[in-house]
């Protein structure tokens, strides 16, 4: 393992890449077929291999390398070695890229086994069969420690099953017939039980098959985005290719400077965005893999583009903006009975009651100082709450009985509350929280009141998003008032409260119809067709197969609130592109100030170009060649790791980004050909170094 | 340095220019939206008979590439009739002087030229063309060409702002433009300019007797209405071959002061009428600011430049400027401020000797064309910075983190594929032949007489100023030959029609889009920094693209420092 873990995201890490593979692969990327993909560095590619020929075998070109034409052989070979070095550097970058995806997929295939199934006749027998002769469809029994063969759904049964293979989880899900947790992943084990499952997909076609195929880069489809991108860098190149070109015929029929052609093809390559061009497929793949090192399988790089560039994002209240429980925050105690009286009694009343809420009363009640906290107390009965009291408590030695529940229901013991008690309950409601009574021998003591509790950091994350411009809806079927107290802590901008099954795809349909991007999470059947629906619907693992099928993205930690690390690094996937884009052309900028004072040798109007005041202007170009290869290595932690990214709104962003990439751009190109520029002198003249350019120069006859 | 008593003059015209602007940019807005004049009751009737005779139905929108097709047969139209028209025009009446019938190439160059609102004069209007053509040839194609470019601003907006795939009706368009907007300013230009001693007269020349003895011929004309088309559609092309040098055509600094404000007029006030037209009036910001920094700069160099040349010994007295290759009847400032607004709105008309110029002052004027959106020509010029805005835009939102999006409407792969084809067609048509007419044997020769710098910045400028639509011309160069002709016209298209083409393909593909209301996760382009990453992108990409040229050309003939 290595112990970087992508910015923001820790649930799984970047596997250990086997170096030795990229680098293989990295070489075998140097055949024609996949260099096409590839435009910008295909131009390099082609120029030089030209180049490479024409420093082989001069004598084939007399008009590029015959006398009057200032054509050096070693100079040739220097720049021919550096456009090498530079197509290399990219290919090297996507086959990192590439091998931490396969890396991951690696620890995938492993779970892949020849696994033999249970197939169910119509008969009612059973039949062994290979696990990729199943169809969508069949039916399947897997038994205790048995592999269930292909994703699927429980029809029957109940069982404990162990996803850790795939999702990193080593605590062992549930999954039951009925409901909302019938989901099974092909490749997990059944721990205990045993069920029948219907099998959700044909074989190849299963969840854990996509995500091989999706870090392989088998089925990357490049993103409209990166083909706009694609395309703007192709125009700009070949607009490149006739500047430069035209401009050689310009300057050869002047006559002003005898110019190498190996020194207009590197102007050249200095000027096409190679840096951009060169680590644009390693952005895309290091995306993809960045996502799934969160535990999220994407289905497609598309999607995790759309993540970054939503308008609406749907939450659900439970679970995403909420924990779910509702914990006890105040003890409010009747007129004239005592609050350590009350205190007590909340305590014992919950001593046994085992749900969160329950636990969260003992906890208040012993943070007030409640006697008994912590400890069992003695007591005569446990009274569980039951449907038919409504109420729960427990009964003491001495044969005081202490209740608690709705206050309602403890009403319905107690006759009405004291007028102060009932307004503090109502006014609590008011304001989103929950009243519970508590009583001794059909007596109120006063109330508890539970809050619904928002997630630690969610306040922060949903500013986070509205300064990126996503606008949060929170959905819950709570009444208006608790939904309205829960959104107006949590900062969300919208809610939507009694919601019904069909109305998220209501939000969905309403916000596309404006012409907005939407996504949402969800794990229900019922959310299905919204999922589906949605721009990015991140459905749950611990959900249905269809909630999962409809959904473009799976969280295998079935974390809701995972969607908002989705959205940093969608982001985080357009800006690395920009970024770089911008940094490619601003470095441009300043090697025009290297080059063109070394074409005009002698020219003394062009010289105020050369502001850096090289002196030797073959030098100059190779220094300059040189910094634009080697920066392609220099960035590629850049294209792996993603841009650094901190939420804020646009116009800072841009701010902040032109001055990172674009200035840095300039300036760096400046700083570092410079001292390329200051090494290679130092190297010429060194008395190791200069020998053996001499001896290279005089083999190949110079 | 300028002579600095002339600089309140200078501001002050700036300052009226800036007044100006914003009026015609509201003024053209209502004329789009189809807001009415005020003199509504004949301007209507006119323009129903016009869409009786044309057989237009006035209230039916077109998609794009309706409205490209009608543009592209009206304008074809207007230039085939000219072509044929300088070709017979010896045996047409108002022919006083005897112009000979135009050469099929010259005629081609001729109709080109105005009818692609470039006006590149390769002949002289003296002696080769008649009063009739030039009045109901060539104004003809002064009047259509200005308004096919304001045509295309209106289609743009409405790119913006529709959904239902139609940019509106090219021929309604087309129509307004010249009764609302073309017709009634020319005729206040023009009344202005007789006001200023300009000649207005159906006379074709008077012939005097000089005291020096023997004859001469004046040719004469409508100059002053000639003059008001020429400045206010930045057409550019003279009337005499001297243009505004001529003391006919430009007789005083005040004709002077409303020629420039004639170029600013439409050229300046375009962006606020967009802004207006997708109504988001803030929006104009920006663009303004973007395309008066690109202006401000670009004049600042140019004086600068023009104000002294350090290459004359000291000696010489430059107080009054570096006057060479001006006139003497202008202070070097008005020379200059005329000089650099016409070649940065794209007008092209002269009153300087452009060749005489010292090589930055050179390098100031190529730039501006190569920039375009300088303001540029009316409407092109507009279309050109839009086509910037869609690619910054794109870029921008890409280093937000953000699909991008301007005025509501996303911009993806359709935008950049046009927007990528317009700004690859720029230094294509100038590049292209100036390297093909250095390589041609004879050609360099015969026009600039072998390579030195200065004659490679003439050849450049000329392509450069026909790529961009411009006309102005510098010397010395022998252009009027086959090869300058039709190599020239081919120029001229390439460089009017396929970003004009591209700019209503954009609005098109965006016509579709349900509008997008926008978050403060989008871009604001209504921010200093989006200001800022325009003019940079603007400067950046130009200069990426065209510093070679310079070098070999004007930069080469700097000797000795700057």
């Amino acid at each position: 393992m290595t112990d970087e873990a992508p910015e923001g995201v820790s649930s799984r890490r970047a596997p250990r890449i086997a170096l030795g593979g990229a680098l293989k692969q990295s070489v075998l990327r140097f055949g024609p077929r996949s260099m096409t993909r590839n435009p910008v560095m295909f131009v390099v590619y082609v120029y030089a291999i030209f180049l490479a020929v024409l420093t082989a075998v001069p004598a084939l070109f007399p008009d590029l390398t015959g006398a009057g034409t200032g054509f050096s052989r070693s100079y040739a070979l220097a720049i021919t070695a550096i456009l090498f070095l530079t197509i290399w550097f990219s290919t090297l970058s996507e086959s990192v890229a590439e091998a931490q995806g396969r890396a991951q997929a690696e620890s995938l295939r492993q779970i892949r086994t020849g696994t033999l199934a249970r197939r169910w006749r119509p008969d009612g027998t059973e039949e062994r069969i290979e696990a990729n002769r199943l169809r969508k469809g069949d039916v399947v029994r897997v038994g205790q420690t048995e592999l269930i063969p292909l994703d699927g759904d429980v029809i029957d049964g109940a069982a404990e099953i162990d996803e850790s293979m795939m999702t990193g989880e080593s605590a062992a899900v549930l999954r039951e017939s009925g409901g909302d947790k019938t989901s099974v992943l092909g490749g997990s084990r059944v721990l205990r039980g045993r069920i029948t499952v219907r099998v959700a997909v044909d074989p190849g076609g299963g969840f854990l098959d996509r995500m091989i195929r999706l870090v392989e880069g088998a089925t990357r489809e490049k993103s409209p985005n990166e083909l706009a991108l694609t395309l703007l860098l192709s125009a700009f190149t070949i607009i490149l290719i006739v500047t430069i070109l035209t401009f050689d015929f310009m300057l050869s029929a002047s006559g002003v400077v005898i110019v190498q052609l190996s020194t207009l093809l590197a102007l050249l390559v200095c000027l096409m965005p190679t840096t951009i061009g060169g680590l644009l497929p390693a952005i895309g793949i290091a995306a993809v893999n960045r996502v799934s090192y969160a535990n999220v399988v994407a289905k497609s790089g598309r999607a995790v583009e759309s993540a970054g560039d939503l308008d609406v994002l749907i939450l659900d209240k439970t679970g995403t903006i909420t924990t779910g429980n509702r914990i006890a925050v105040e003890l409010l105690a009747a007129p004239g009975i005592g609050k350590e009286t009350l205190t007590e009694a909340a305590a014992l009343a919950s001593a046994y009651d085992e749900t969160p809420e329950g636990r969260s009363i003992v906890r208040l009640a012993a943070r007030r100082g409640a006697a008994r906290s912590g400890a069992r107390p003695e007591v005569a009965k446990v009274l569980p709450f039951t449907p038919e009291r409504r109420v729960s408590g427990v009964v003491l030695a001495d044969g005081h009985e202490i209740l608690k529940g709705a206050v309602a229901s403890i009403v319905a013991l107690t006759g009405e509350l004291p007028p102060d008690l009932d307004r503090a309950a109502k006014d609590a409601a008011a304001r989103g929280m929950t009243p519970l009574a508590v009583s001794q021998d059909n007596r109120a003591l006063g109330i508890v009141l539970l809050k619904d509790v928002v997630k630690p950091g969610i306040p922060d994350r949903l500013r986070e998003l509205r300064m990126m411009g996503i606008r949060t809806i929170m959905c819950t079927g709570d009444n208006r008032l608790t939904a309205r107290a829960i959104a107006k802590e949590s900062g969300v901008d919208e809610f939507v409260a009694e919601a019904r099954p069909e109305t998220k795809l209501e939000l969905v349909n309403r916000e596309k119809a404006a012409g907005r991007l939407v996504a949402m999470t969800g794990d229900g059947t019922n959310d299905a067709p919204a999922l589906a629906r949605a721009d990015v619907g991140l459905a749950m693992n611990s959900g249905t197969s269809a909630a999962k099928e409809a959904g473009n993205m799976v969280d295998l930690d079935s974390d809701p609130t995972k969607i908002l690390e989705v959205v940093s690094l969608g982001k985080q996937l357009l800006i690395t592109r920009g970024g770089l884009t911008t940094f490619s052309v601003t470095n441009d900028v300043a090697k025009y100030f290297a080059i063109l004072p070394a074409i005009f040798v002698g020219v003394s109007g062009v010289a105020f170009l050369n502001v850096l005041r090289f002196t030797n202007p073959g030098l100059a170009v190779l220094a300059t060649l040189l910094f634009n290869a080697i920066i392609i290595p220099l960035m590629i932690p850049v294209a792996l790791r993603g841009a650094p990214f901190r939420p804020r709104t646009a116009v800072e962003l841009l701010r902040n980004n032109l001055l990172v990439y674009g200035v840095g751009g300039f300036a760096s190109a400046f700083v570092g050909i410079y001292a390329l520029y200051e090494l290679l002198s130092y190297l010429v003249v060194s008395p190791w170094i200069a020998p053996t350019i001499a001896a290279v120069a005089h083999l190949l006859g110079s | 340095m300028i002579p600095t008593g002339t600089l309140p003059e200078l501001i002050l015209t700036l300052l009226v220019a800036a007044a100006i602007a914003p009026l015609m940019g509201q003024y053209v807005a209502n004329v789009y939206s189809g807001g009415s004049s005020f003199w509504e009751p004949v301007v209507g009737r006119i323009e129903a008979a016009a869409y009786w005779v044309m057989g237009v139905d006035p209230g039916r929108p077109m998609t794009w590439k309706e409205y490209l097709r009608a543009l592209l047969i009206t304008d074809g139209l207007a230039m085939a009739f000219v072509f044929v028209l300088v070709q017979v025009q010896a045996g047409l009446p108002g022919n006083a002087l005897g112009a000979p019938n135009m050469s099929w190439d010259l005629a081609l160059h001729t109709a080109t030229a105005f009818g692609t609102n470039t006006d590149y004069q390769h002949y002289v209007p003296e002696t080769q063309i008649s009063q009739f053509a030039s009045l109901y040839g060539l104004e003809l194609l002064m009047f259509t060409s200005p308004a096919t470019g304001l045509c295309v601003v209106a289609a743009l907006a409405r790119g913006f702002t529709r959904r239902d795939g139609r940019i509106g009706n090219y021929y309604v368009d087309f129509v307004r433009t010249l009764t609302r907007i073309l017709v009634p300013l020319t005729v206040l230009g023009a009344i202005a300019f007789v006001l200023l001693g300009v000649p207005e007269t159906l006379t074709q020349a008077v012939h005097i007797l000089p005291l020096t003895g023997g004859k001469e011929v004046v040719p004469l004309g409508p100059v002053a209405s000639w003059d008001s088309i020429e400045f206010l559609g930045t057409n550019g092309g003279g009337f005499y071959a001297a243009n505004a040098a001529s003391p006919f055509q430009n007789p005083s600094a005040a004709t002077n002061f409303v020629a420039i404000l004639l170029m600013t007029a439409l050229t300046f006030g375009t962006p606020i009428a967009f802004a207006r037209l997708v109504r988001r009036p803030g929006e104009a910001l920006p663009l303004v600011a973007t395309v008066v920094t690109l202006f401000l700069v670009g004049l600042v160099l140019f004086l600068a430049f023009e104000g002294s040349n350090p290459f004359l010994p000291a000696t010489v007295n430059q107080s009054s400027g570096y006057l060479v290759g001006a006139e003497s009847r202008f202070s070097i400032t008005e020379s200059a401020l005329f000089q650099f607004t016409s070649v940065y709105t794209n007008t092209g008309a002269t009153n300087m000797a452009l060749g005489s110029l010292t090589p930055m002052a050179q390098s100031v004027l190529l730039f501006g064309m190569f920039m375009q959106s300088t303001p540029g020509g009316v409407g092109t010029g507009f279309g050109t910075l839009l086509i910037n805005v869609v690619l910054a835009v794109f870029m921008g939102g890409l280093m937000v983190g953000r699909s991008p999006e301007y005025l509501g409407k996303k911009i993806g792969m359709a935008q950049v594929k046009w927007a990528a084809g317009a700004i690859l067609s720029h230094p294509f048509a100038i590049l292209i032949p100036t390297a093909v007419a250095m390589t041609v044997p004879g050609v360099l020769t015969s026009a600039i007489g072998g390579y030195t710098p200065h004659g490679f910045t003439v050849l450049l400028y000329e392509f450069t100023s026909e790529a961009a639509n411009n006309g102005s011309g510098m010397g010395p160069i022998n252009d009027g030959t086959m090869f300058f002709n039709v190599v020239g016209a081919l120029v001229m298209l390439v460089g009017r029609y396929v970003p004009l083409a591209a700019m209503v393909a954009i609005a098109g593909s965006l016509s579709t889009q349900a509008p997008h209301r926008p978050g403060s996760g989008t871009l604001k382009t209504r921010s200093l920094t989006f200001w800022f990453f325009l003019t940079a992108f603007i400067v950046v990409v130009t200069g990426l693209l065209f510093l070679p040229v310079l070098a070999l050309g004007p930069f080469s003939q700097i000797v000795g420092g700057l």
